[in-house]
């Protein structure tokens, strides 16, 4: 029963350096403030003190992302293995995450929850998450920001999350 | 003769108070994720396996235990 379970939570972390859908576009807009602090400006020309260049920032984070191999195994093994988080802790964020799942096949099946309902949960998840991670695994927690709109695509799409059991 | 009532204590269940900062910051992360007001774990209480009893700064106390692979957090 656990090992599912944890891939599960994985694959939602797992965006990270996995193939990137397309973000959906009316969301985009208020992702990307939250995503553009992360690293991945790195290959852009940066620029620390101006509004943030969605565009750009967002090409740059992209562009690993459509190369790199879906790779749930080591994910799960970061995830794992990661001492920013304790033991009862990841257990509880993994409930949270089934629980997001279940409201995301739940809207793909009757459109029970709403986007916009969804949408406010995995902001919320996402939160908790980088605000566990970002003391302690700051790695973990870049990726996990800068991969944001490709775990919400996964989500979104019936068929990439019907992927994942 | 010690020796032999500690283990028999332990052998019966008795809760065993603990200090390791690592789980108190685990049940704080914990008790926080539940959306429960914790500012910090001050003690905790291990009543068994993966059951705690917490006290939290602000007088607040839970018991924090796993059941059917889920983290429940309950005010005491």
């Amino acid at each position: 029963m656990m090992p599912p379970r944890i891939t599960m939570a994985a694959l939602l972390l797992a965006a990270c350096g996995t193939a990137a859908p397309p973000p959906t576009p009316v969301k985009e807009a208020a992702v990307a403030p939250k995503a553009a602090p992360a690293a991945p400006a790195k290959g852009a020309a940066a620029a620390p003190a101006k509004a943030p260049l969605p565009a750009a920032v967002k090409a740059a984070a992209a562009k690993p992302a459509a190369t790199a191999p879906l790779d749930l195994k080591s994910l799960e093994q970061r995830l794992k293995e990661t001492s920013a988080i304790g033991v009862l802790t990841k257990l509880s964020l993994k409930n949270q995450v089934d629980d997001l799942v279940q409201g995301f096949r739940a809207f793909h099946e009757k459109k029970q929850p709403t986007l916009g309902e969804l949408r406010s949960s995995f902001d919320l998840l996402m939160m908790k998450v980088l605000s566990l991670l970002q003391d302690h695994d700051q790695a973990l927690a870049k990726d996990i920001s800068a991969s944001r709109d490709a775990i919400w695509g996964v989500l979104t799409d019936r068929q990439k999350l019907s992927t994942y059991q | 003769m010690k020796r032999m009532l500690m283990f028999a204590a332990l052998l019966s269940g008795a809760a065993l108070a603990a200090d390791d900062p690592k789980q108190r910051q685990d049940l704080a992360a914990v008790i926080a994720l539940q959306g429960k007001p914790c500012s910090e774990v001050m003690s905790y209480v291990v009543q068994a396996d993966n059951d705690f009893l917490a006290t939290c700064k602000d007088g607040n106390r839970y018991r924090v235990y796993v059941k059917d692979g889920r983290v429940v957090v309950e005010k005491k």
